[in-house]
């Protein structure tokens, strides 16, 4: 339905404010039409922004927890099951290194092109004459661990409240925004389940039985170690969607002519009286959570 | 479930608590409760970061001018009388003064223009916060002292004009004694501290700033009729009127120098709900600028229960949308008409304002009859009006499934499109209501408009680089000042001008206001002002707010006007004879 | 299990370090409208003065060298405007802004704020005076309701469907409208004025302690009532789940093969093991009860680390945020050993990560 929102006989559209009927209760006459649902202390038919939030909430914040939740499960998954161990052949490192040296604009660039084909040089000696060559540890879980630590040292709302009042508040960045504040916390959770698989016996067994390590990783330790996911999941969707209605409350939300439950859930602020801003939105936002979270256990079960 | 338990047990024992200390008669001292949305930050009566900060400061201090509430006009506060003008030559004023004899420090020591001249060195002397000062009263380049009186003295400004009678008494008068008993600052005159570089260093200017720098927020002695008593940082501010101020033993006491409260409390209660809430408790007693939907729904319901008074009047603070006139779509004064004509001024006063609040036709407001231009008609809501306008301008409907505007100008190639972004403040939700009901107009005609709220601090960036197409905004006036050139006039631009506009018609005519000899040759200038402003349109001003103020029902003497902060704190008291609230 | 640990540690405090040297950084490029902000907006209000943009700019320039602003950010700097393909790079030596403030942070100091020209610590240290008895009582109480209830209902009862669905209906809900409704049904004379609206407004000093802390309580009640019930949905759910989880593995059939009781397998099973990723989360909360609530605080008038570090935040207070994010590390810090321990404790299986 979220989808099809244009496409509906809707009274009014969801960012056009009915100036004369403002916050109005539900089942009033507007200028044009009926309000179904009533209209905010903006003038805005609640019916069609409950619609049309529905859509943002679809599009933005659905995307945002699932992209999170991919980015944190892959990255806790390798940190969890590699830890410090993996190794990266000599060539790959110095081209990384030339690379950034180049990109960085490093006095003498030269010589990041240098160490860079220095690496290309290596990696095609080492593809036409097959030898060991050195290698060096990556250390996934420093990095992994270490990024999440620093993203969530800050705490998520004053890094967003940062972020927004640097660069303002679009929908594209709210999505990048949210996704990259949101991942450290499914990473943690996925790398200590994995922490724990790692040393059961169906991994020890599939290690003997030679299968590489990346198969091992993606078949059989990672499916078993997103559980705890299942449960946060659905969580991390109701907790974005409070984030952007809490940007909101503060004065850094999205642009007003994009429809938000949470915007609309906050004016109750302004308008204490005005019950139907915060009830609809609020069944709305309790009920899909409510389905999203059923949904997940019904998964769960068919597992 | 043990935990379970016992958090339920302390929760009773809470309510238990509660209804026990509610419902007995709180012991509460009688301080007049202000409610502040934000923390004053600063004291400091040489940069005052804010309203809050201004208001707070207010009370300790006293300048040589004040408004006068009960009369709406500038009176003589800590100066005897209206200070005298005088022009020299063509470009200097000399404006003199005489300092009240009965005004004195909390030492006893009198007030003297040894006191004033201080004050003005200390706005120019390096390694004291001190900018904001300076700005303000760069204009000022000397202080004559009168041989003979040590309360009288002259200000040797630069330029001409009528303002400087009022804008030479604005700034708090700060004891010489306290802060340099050696007299550093009298080796230095005026205009040698001006035009001394801020870096040469000198240990005598710096042993000053470093005492002014070590004083405590708010300890800074001040010959203002309270003291601060108690500053908790976002908390609250309390203040205790001195007990033998010199201005109580005026008689008859001046209006600005009255402080009727004993004790007064600014209570920074940052969300608004939770201010009306602790407003109908009576845990505030004064609550200004309370948003216009929630002082209707009160006023509505208080109506039988008489615990709270409502004041409602026109500001001087006017909402107006600007236009970037550096952008070549919007360079034309036709197309900047049609823009506003999209703007409903009168449905968004009804729908954020309830109804209160004017519309106007410049930033003049319409209560200034006398400069008030009230030929002029407001900017009507006419889309068919808009949609001619737009032709005049040379756009053309772009041909085929595109919709919009374009044109191309003589000697360029590239076809301009009529489309623009809106910036304002993402905390304002008139703002908001503004911004949708125009991009809805304009939308009808085919004008593409992207909203961009925007944090505050961004928003001053923004507009100080011209990152914008329009924006919306308050714009705040006062009936004393006309001085309209730092907002309009060309050498503002990259500062102060953030439309961008320029005319040799509007540079002629605000020299011309700034320099008016008397009100009505002034009153005159302003009107043709707002004409051409009309008729060139670079900002829409839309309307004026109101000032709206509800406070606890036994407090008298509010005198309630558009100025800020809305009312006269100092004369604010509780009625003697009536009884706490319940 | 001595040099893990302190490798461990020294590598936190790495992150904290790089963490706080790049929002210090970062937060110098937006240093334009730290000045601006701090110097009256002429374009807003129709004052004295004639507009001069020379007059302006000096200004600007005072309150920057005042600030310190006015000194190079980095060692190195890229010069602007320098052509393509260039050595862009310049060498300021120590006369810069960051050696200033690594300096001064080694001697403990956190600078003053911009805004207030108070001293850092002291802003945070009385704003953790407000926050941490709040936060804490909150996380406290969060987690040993949490606790009981996900251990009552993994028992199954008849009620854990309801209760579920009420939990996640609470979590649905964001901070501020938690918050809001409290407000607004306890301590609304319209409604029942059990609690009072805001803050703690203390002009009354002169009573007694007792009645002063009885005051103090009541204030923090519903804050604490609605921070608890923000942290508790998340908590018992996962813990919930888990539990569910290890109660269908072999190990518990064979408890309840042995004859214990559901409760005691429970209790003496299968709690242990679902605690393990609970503990990330129970971790994970000393640094937000450290930050503060800013909604919360926000709505009931208090003042603490959320309110300041926002505030900060608005009005580019660099030195202040910069302190919040490096205390807020040093809790981040504290509370990674803390789940590495407990993880010790609650799985020995795991060992020290290389």
């Amino acid at each position: 339905m979220a989808l099809l929102a244009p496409y509906l006989p809707l009274p009014y559209p969801p960012h056009e404010s009915d100036l004369a009927h403002v916050a109005e209760a539900p089942y009033s006459m507007g200028s044009t039409g009926l309000h179904w649902l009533g209209t905010d202390p903006q003038g805005r038919d609640v019916l069609s922004v409950l619609v049309f939030g529905a859509r943002t909430a679809v599009l933005l914040t659905l995307p945002a927890a699932f992209l999170a939740a991919l980015l944190g499960s892959l990255a806790g998954g390798a940190a969890g099951f590699w830890g410090n161990t993996r190794r990266l052949a000599v060539p790959y490192w110095l081209l990384a290194l030339g690379g950034l040296w180049w990109g960085l604009r490093f006095p003498v660039p030269l010589v990041g092109a240098g160490v860079a084909a220095l690496g290309v040089a290596a990696i095609v000696l080492a593809l036409l004459r097959p030898r060991p060559i050195p290698t060096w540890p990556v250390p996934i879980n420093a990095i992994v661990m270490g990024a999440a630590t620093t993203l969530d040292s800050i705490p998520r709302l004053i890094l967003v409240v940062a972020i927004a009042a640097g660069s303002g508040v679009s929908a594209p960045g709210l999505l990048a925004l949210l996704t990259l504040t949101a991942w450290p916390h499914s990473a943690r959770l996925v790398r200590a389940q994995m922490l724990r698989i790692r040393t059961l016996p169906f991994i020890e067994a599939a290690h003997a039985a030679g299968l590489s390590s990346c198969k091992i990783w993606l078949h059989h330790a990672l499916p078993h170690a997103i559980q705890p996911l299942r449960t946060a999941l659905p969580l991390s969707i109701a907790g974005l969607l409070g984030l952007e209605s809490t940007l909101s409350f503060l004065g850094i939300g999205l642009p007003p002519d994009v429809a938000s439950w949470g915007r609309l859930m906050s004016a109750i602020r302004n308008e204490p009286d005005a019950w139907w801003t915060l009830a609809l939105p609020a069944t709305c936002l309790i009920a899909s959570i409510l389905s999203l979270n059923a949904l997940g256990r019904s998964r769960h079960k068919s597992l | 479930m043990k935990p379970h338990s016992s958090a339920f047990f302390l929760l009773c024992a809470a309510i238990g608590f509660c209804s026990q200390s509610c419902s007995a008669p709180e012991g509460k001292d009688l301080a007049i409760r202000v409610r502040c949305a934000y923390d004053p930050e600063s004291l400091n009566p040489l940069q005052l970061p804010n309203q809050q900060a201004f208001d707070a400061a207010n009370l300790l201090h006293v300048s040589l001018l004040q408004a006068d509430f009960s009369k709406k006009e500038i009176a003589p506060a800590l100066a005897e009388a209206l200070p005298t003008a005088e022009l020299v030559g063509d470009s200097l004023t000399r404006v003199s003064y005489r300092i009240r004899p009965a005004a004195t420090w909390d030492t006893g020591g009198p007030v003297l223009a040894t006191d004033v001249a201080f004050t003005l060195k200390l706005m120019f002397c390096p390694g004291v916060p001190n900018e904001t000062s300076r700005l303000q009263f760069g204009f000022i380049q000397g202080l004559i002292p009168d041989p003979h009186d040590p309360r009288r003295f002259t200000l040797e400004c630069r330029g001409q004009g009528t303002e400087y009678q009022q804008a030479t008494g604005d700034f708090f008068i700060l004891p010489e004694a306290a802060l340099d008993p050696q007299g550093e600052l009298r080796r230095f005159s005026l205009a040698a501290l001006q035009r001394r570089p801020q870096n040469a260093p000198d240990s005598g200017l710096a042993a000053v700033a470093r005492r002014y720098r070590a004083l405590a927020p708010g300890k800074l002695p001040g010959c203002g009729p309270y003291q601060l008593t108690a500053w908790e940082k976002d908390r609250y501010l309390a203040f205790r009127r001195k007990a033998n101020w010199w201005g109580s033993r005026l008689r008859p006491t001046p209006f600005v120098l009255q402080a009727r409260s004993q004790k007064l409390a600014f209570v920074i209660i940052p969300d608004a709900a939770t201010a009306s809430l602790a407003l109908q408790r009576g845990d505030l007693d004064i609550f200004p600028q309370m948003p216009a939907r929630e002082f209707a729904r009160l006023r509505k319901a208080t109506a039988a229960r008489p615990a709270l008074s409502f004041y409602s009047v026109p500001s001087y603070d006017v909402v107006t949308a600007g236009f970037n006139t550096r952008r070549p779509a919007l360079a034309d004064a036709l197309t900047r008409r049609a823009l506003s004509h999209c703007f409903n001024a009168a449905g968004l006063l009804q729908a954020t304002q309830m109804g209160e609040g004017q519309q106007t036709v410049g930033i003049i407001s319409p209560l200034d009859r006398q400069n008030y231009n009230d030929s002029l008609a407001p900017v009507p809501f006419d889309l068919a009006k808009a949609e001619a306008l737009v032709r005049q301008a040379g756009w053309q409907r772009r041909a085929g499934t595109e919709t919009g505007w374009v044109r191309t100008r003589p000697g360029s190639k590239q076809p301009e499109v009529l489309q623009v972004s809106m910036r304002y403040r993402a905390d304002e939700t008139t703002f908001a209501t503004i911004a949708l009901q125009f991009k809805a107009a304009a939308a009808s005609l085919g004008i593409a408009v992207s909203l961009l709220p925007t944090e505050a601090g961004s928003f001053t960036t923004a507009l100080r680089t011209s990152d914008f197409d329009m924006y919306v905004r308050t714009l705040k006036g006062n009936p004393f000042m006309f001085n309209l050139a730092p907002l309009l006039h060309s050498r503002a631009i990259g500062q102060s001008n953030t439309t961008g506009y320029s005319g040799a018609a509007s540079d002629r005519l605000l020299d011309a206001i700034a320099v008016a000899e008397n009100p009505t040759r002034r009153a005159q200038l302003l009107r043709k002002f707002q004409t051409l402003m009309q008729a060139e349109m670079p900002w829409v001003p839309l309307f004026f707010l109101p000032t709206r103020i509800a406070a606890s029902h036994e407090l008298t003497g509010l005198h309630v006007t558009g100025l800020k902060p809305g009312f006269a704190l100092t004369a604010v008291e509780r009625s003697a004879k009536s009884t706490p609230t319940p | 299990m001595v040099w893990p640990l302190l490798r461990r540690l020294f590598r936190t405090v790495l992150a904290v370090w790089a963490l706080a040297s790049s929002v210090f950084l970062l937060s110098r490029h937006d240093a334009n409208t730290a000045t601006l902000l701090f110097l009256p907006d002429s374009s807003e209000s129709v004052a004295t003065g004639n507009g001069n943009a020379a007059d302006y700019a000096a200004a600007q320039r005072a309150v920057q060298h005042r600030l310190g602003l006015d000194l190079p950010l980095f060692y190195a700097s890229q010069q602007p405007n320098a052509p393509a393909n260039t050595a862009q790079w310049r060498w300021n030596g120590t006369q810069n802004q960051y050696h200033r403030w690594m300096v001064r942070l080694l001697h403990g100091d956190l600078g003053t704020s911009f805004r207030t020209a108070q001293p850092v610590t002291t802003r945070m240290c009385s704003a953790l005076g407000f926050t941490l008895p709040l936060t804490g009582t909150a996380a406290l109480l969060a987690v040993l309701t949490a606790l009981a209830l996900a251990r009552r209902l993994a028992a199954k009862p008849w009620w854990q469907h309801p209760v579920r669905a009420a939990l996640v209906a609470v979590h649905a809900l964001p901070l501020f409208v938690l918050a809001l409704l409290l407000l607004l049904t306890f301590a609304n004379p319209a409604v029942v004025a059990w609690f009072p609206a805001y803050g703690l407004d203390q002009l009354a000093a002169d009573s007694d302690n007792w009645s002063r802390t009885q005051t103090y309580l009541l204030h923090l009640v519903l804050p604490v009532a609605a921070l608890t019930l923000a942290a508790l949905p998340e908590l018992t759910l996962q813990l919930d789940a888990a539990l569910t989880q290890e109660l269908r593995t072999d190990y518990a059939t064979t408890a309840r093969a042995k004859g214990l009781a559901e409760g005691a397998v429970i209790r003496h099973h299968a709690l242990r093991n679902a605690l393990l990723p609970t503990l990330t989360q129970v971790a994970e909360l000393l640094p937000a009860m450290v930050a503060g609530a800013v909604v919360v605080e926000v709505v009931f008038a208090l003042p603490g680390m959320g309110r300041l570090l926002a505030d900060a935040a608005a009005g580019r207070d660099y030195p202040v945020l910069v302190g919040g994010v490096l205390l807020t590390g040093a809790a981040r810090l504290l509370a990674l050993l803390l789940a590495d321990l407990l993880y010790f404790w609650a799985d020995p299986r795991i060992r020290w990560q290389s």
